[in-house]
């Protein structure tokens, strides 16, 4: 036993004296050096919010701070890097926490208080478990509006604690590969879903037994995405008047699943059980279309750069400009932890600061992120004009619908009763009436208006 | 004739069970040598047409697990040897003690093993919380240092070493401590060795605990390493098989090479419960 | 023997006594006691650590939890998970016991060896590779057996699927205590056995099988504990899905406490599961004692 233990004990310490070493190697935090320059010659930069440059923050001392994100890591980081190239004693350190988890572990690191993160990204359909540990931003809202008009819609008591940098939406992803190999060619671009279905059922492949190859249009793992705010297309809104009631169980929202049923069972333009994430299946290739948001983009130029795609706007049911064609939903910025130190706040308002203020942040971000701009003077930007998303959605964002800051119990139940309709065969009624009844425990709880009233054409 | 048949049918069905129980791993191992494009393809072979190193050379800048794995083992081992001995001593205390209330000391360490750990991780983490132990490996050793398992394996075994030897200790004038440590714990080899096993299993594949309790990456375990690089590289099968065939292949090694202290140390714990 | 009854005598014993039982005591008060108190206070409580929550909700907790179709299909859920994986670990362990056991087989080392592999290897990582085995599209398990299946999506077998993992991933637990059981069996009991002319079948019903009795119990007890409590292969592999067909009810704790952060619905539902884990227990004890 003795031998066993001096063994296990011997195999240990030899391990983690391998993992010291690791440390000093590249990867780990390097500490920043001490800044005397306040003057650093540069131009104070921003439209309405304005950020100088030329001064110290925490008086040229070296400081680090965390930046929890959950995907993206390298592109934060590049933020990071602009920041920290005009203040070096400034270290941000990205901290990438997957998704699934996310907030989970970041609830819980935020009760260490200082020790916690300073900055995090935040979703705001997770605001509600959050919202306790942020601090506002030291920006004049007014003029964060004025940059910003989406920011109009994250005021609590005057102050604002997160916004939006950009707006995301989704959008069909067509391989080019593919689509030439089938002879077709931009002008079979669908708008309707009656073409869009021609020319998914032109992309789908069987083989010799009738066993799918290659699905034309797959939406697997995303149906609650795709289904909440299809219901708009058919003149129904997801929450009553009043704006604190949710009703996916009207009829909106049973034509949208009948469609997105109808194309597995009825067209078979895909399957349920072919390419079970709908994202990797389109990396390979096995599926030809998919309807993805716009961070698609990025994923798409991390892990597959070479796949050539193509992007067009959500089918519609006519040829007549529907109710509104989908939702969007605002990209959020990070907030602060409350908790953080004096030294860490100031670091963080002033990053923050920089963050609105400096146009290469927001159209890095935009850019790689596949999102439209939330500041308004880059609407016009030359280098966010020719994204996928600007040229698919740009021409009609105003008949895109911005339900509010979603709770995250909607998509998570849509899930479920996505999941029961096509997998576990429950009827529509049933599986969307389950559905509805147990957003609506959540969303009492919740203290949640949603903002669809704010639409412009909501009284069509 | 009719013994060797049924010796041939015996076997085949053991041969069979085993390449059952064994498949997965090979596969894995295979696996972890395919591009994705071969691991997804709708024609599938067993062995890999074109054998990549990519999958493990791109590991260890995103997925450390030298520092994971050094980590787990140590925490492994101080809870395994803590455990051991929290064990032995109450084992012995209450296998060969007699002293009022020691029935229901002992019934209540029996109950103790029925709790679920869905019972006790919500105030345990409050509890951590407030204390400000997250983050840190005490909040990881503290809440398992004392097994209800383990103290009824070792109070069976204890139960069986004979009187006479402790008596004779004693009438050599050693105090109970000495008794305890120079005499008793080396007769508990096998006992000891079970637990050990057993405890080093489960807290090798702890999950959900480290998760919630660690927050810095350099200090996280094997087995929530392995869910953070799926988390994050969700569509690289690939990594995820290259991941995973050197997060179990360790321990299988080890296993293979210690597998007769293993079962020998179970056959004596375990089975006279 | 009178020393079994001999008082207490040296002062060191009844120190070390104080000692040992003294730290036993308060650890397990704070590490067992005082929670489950807090978890049993804290169930009838709104408790949300995030906003410092904590008010009186009287049976409102239990109330929404006997009226979630969720939680019941959870429990159904777990309840069927467990008895069938320890079925089959019990009945395959003891068969595969038997078999490395008996004179006729060779290589008896090696077999044991092979059954225990996945035993020690860690849960987490072996739900991910039994995740891409049982993809439908090149998952290895189709492939191999021809089935077009979509085994994690399908309600019919997504929990078949994750019970077919826990038994291959912990029937040589079983296999290795009832070989050991085998092992400690007194063979003059074969022997009588032979010379009344019974058959292997008999031997095994009526002599084998009694003697393995608190092997038996061990494994089935222990068995059910773990089994009750079982979330990693659902965390992992469906995340209660498709629907909500693969919930256990220890899923539904970890979803509902570090997910939606309701500490005291969550600790009404794992009370719950702490009542059922002692009424399973308290059964097989009944059970295997009636046998004899």
């Amino acid at each position: 036993m003795k031998k066993l233990f001096s063994l296990f004990l011997a195999g240990a310490m030899i391990l983690s004296l391998g993992a010291c070493q690791e440390k000093n190697s590249p990867g780990g935090a390097q500490q920043g050096v001490t800044d005397t320059q306040a003057d650093k010659g540069m131009a104070v930069m921003g439209n309405t919010v304005k950020y100088d440059p030329n001064h110290l923050v925490n008086d040229g001392q070296p400081i680090s701070i965390d930046w929890w994100v959950w995907a993206s890591e390298d592109m934060f980081q590049g933020i990071a890097d602009m920041y920290e190239e005009i203040h070096p004693n400034v270290t941000i350190n990205i901290i990438n926490n997957p998704w699934d988890g996310f907030f989970t572990k970041l609830p819980l690191s935020l009760q260490k208080g200082e020790d916690g993160p300073t900055l995090f990204n935040v979703h705001n359909s997770y605001e509600n478990l959050i919202f306790n540990y942020m601090a506002p931003f030291d920006i004049d809202t007014q003029e964060l509006i004025a940059d910003y008009p989406s920011a109009a819609s994250h005021l609590k008591d005057g102050k604002i604690y997160y916004a939006d940098y950009g707006l995301s939406t989704g959008m069909v992803y067509y391989n080019k590969e593919i689509w030439e190999a089938e002879g077709l060619t931009t002008e079979d671009i669908p708008t309707t879903w009656d073409e869009f279905i021609e020319v998914a059922q032109k992309l789908t492949e069987f083989d010799e037994n009738g066993k799918m190859i290659r699905a034309g249009f797959n939406y697997n793992q995303y149906f609650n995405a795709i289904a909440l705010g299809l219901n708009y297309q058919f003149g129904s809104n997801l929450f009553d008047t009043a704006g604190t009631k949710a009703q996916v169980d009207g009829d909106g929202m049973k034509q949208a699943v009948t469609l997105l049923v109808d194309l597995y069972e009825k067209y078979h333009v895909g399957d349920k059980d072919f390419g079970t994430n709908c994202e990797q299946s389109f990396y390979q290739g096995q599926s030809a279309m998919t309807f993805v948001w716009g961070h698609f983009v990025n994923n798409l130029k991390i892990n597959y750069p070479d796949l050539e795609y193509g992007n067009f706007e959500i089918p519609i049911p006519s040829e007549d400009t529907p109710y509104a064609y989908y939702r969007y939903n605002g990209e959020a910025t990070p907030a602060i932890n409350k908790n953080a130190s004096e030294a860490q706040m100031e670091v963080a308002q002033d990053f923050m600061r920089f963050y609105f203020a400096n146009d290469n942040v927001q159209v890095t971000l935009c850019k790689e992120g596949g999102l439209i701009p939330a500041k308004t003077i880059l609407m016009e930007n030359a280098e966010l004009k020719d994204t996928p998303i600007v040229k698919t959605v740009g021409p009609h964002i105003d008949r895109y619908i911005w339900p509010g800051a979603m709770p995250s119990t909607l998509e998570t139940n849509m899930k479920i009763a996505g999941e029961d309709i096509l997998y576990n065969g429950k009827s529509m009624e049933k599986a969307l009436a389950t559905a509805n009844d147990i957003i609506n425990v959540d969303l009492a709880n919740a203290n949640f208006t949603a903002s669809e009233n704010l639409y412009k054409y909501y009284e069509e | 004739m009719k013994h060797k048949i049924l010796k041939a049918i015996l076997f085949i069905v053991l041969c069979l069970a085993g390449v059952v129980t064994v498949l997965p791993f090979v596969w894995m191992v295979l696996s972890s040598f395919k591009t994705n494009g071969e691991i997804e393809a709708l024609e599938q072979t067993l062995l890999p047409k074109v054998p990549i190193l990519d999958n493990y050379l791109n590991l260890q800048e995103n997925f450390n697990f030298l520092r994971y794995f050094s980590n787990s083992i140590m925490i492994a081992v101080i809870v395994t040897v803590l455990v051991v001995y929290t064990s032995c001593i109450c084992g012995y205390v209450l296998g060969k003690y007699q002293f009022k209330g020691k029935n229901i000391i002992f019934g209540f360490v029996m109950m103790t093993m029925m709790i679920p750990w869905s019972v006790t991780i919500i105030p345990r983490y409050t509890m951590f919380m407030e204390a400000g132990l997250q983050d840190s490996y005490l909040s990881l050793i503290l809440p398992v240092m004392v097994s209800g398992f383990g103290i009824f394996m070792m109070k069976q075994n204890m139960e069986t070493i004979p009187d006479e030897l402790i008596e004779a200790a004693r009438m050599d004038g050693s105090n109970e401590f000495q008794t305890f440590h120079r005499l008793i714990l080396p007769l508990c080899k096998n006992g000891i060795s079970a637990i050990a096993i057993f405890q080093f299993l489960w807290v090798w594949e702890d999950y959900l605990w480290p998760y919630l309790m660690i927050d810095s990456e350099s200090k996280q375990l094997l087995a929530v390493g392995l869910t953070l690089f799926n988390g994050r590289y969700s569509t690289d099968y690939g990594g995820l098989f290259a991941a995973t065939t050197i997060s179990i292949l360790p321990v299988i090694i080890v296993y293979v090479i210690f597998q007769k202290r293993f079962v020998a140390g179970i056959a004596s714990g375990a089975v006279k419960g | 023997m009178f020393w079994k009854r001999r008082p207490l005598q040296s002062k060191s014993e009844i120190w070390m006594r104080n000692l040992v039982m003294g730290f036993l005591i308060i650890y397990m008060t704070i590490f067992l006691v005082i929670p489950v108190i807090m978890v049993i206070a804290g169930s009838f409580h709104q408790w949300n650590p995030l906003n410092q929550t904590y008010n009186w909700l009287g049976i409102d907790n239990y109330i929404r939890m006997f009226s979630y179709p969720t939680f019941w299909q959870s429990m159904i859920n777990t309840i069927l998970f467990c008895v069938v994986v320890v079925t089959f670990r019990v009945i395959l362990g003891l068969a595969i016991a038997y078999a490395l056991n008996s004179k006729m087989t060779k290589h008896k080392t090696f077999f044991r060896t092979v059954f225990y592999m996945p035993t020690v290897t860690p849960l987490v990582a072996v739900a991910y590779v039994w995740m891409i085995m049982y993809n439908p599209q090149f998952g290895l398990i189709d492939k191999i057996f021809g089935f077009d299946i979509n085994w994690l999506y399908d309600s019919k077998f997504a929990l078949p699927s994750l019970m077919i993992m826990t038994i291959w991933k912990d029937f040589g637990y079983a296999v290795i205590l009832f070989l050991s059981g085998l092992l400690s069996l007194p063979s003059d009991s074969y022997e009588s056995a032979s010379i009344d002319g019974a058959n292997a079948w008999q031997t095994f019903r009526y002599i084998t099988l009694p003697l393995l009795k608190p092997t038996m119990l061990f494994v089935v007890v222990t068995s059910i504990i773990s089994y009750l409590q079982a979330y990693v292969p659902v965390l992992v592999m469906t995340k209660g899905g498709p629907g909500t067909s693969t919930y256990l009810s220890s899923y539904l704790v970890y979803d509902q406490a570090f997910k939606q952060y309701n500490f005291g619905y969550a600790s009404a539902i794992s009370l719950f599961i702490l009542v059922l884990t002692a009424i399973f227990t308290v059964i097989s004890f009944k059970f295997t004692g009636k046998n004899n």
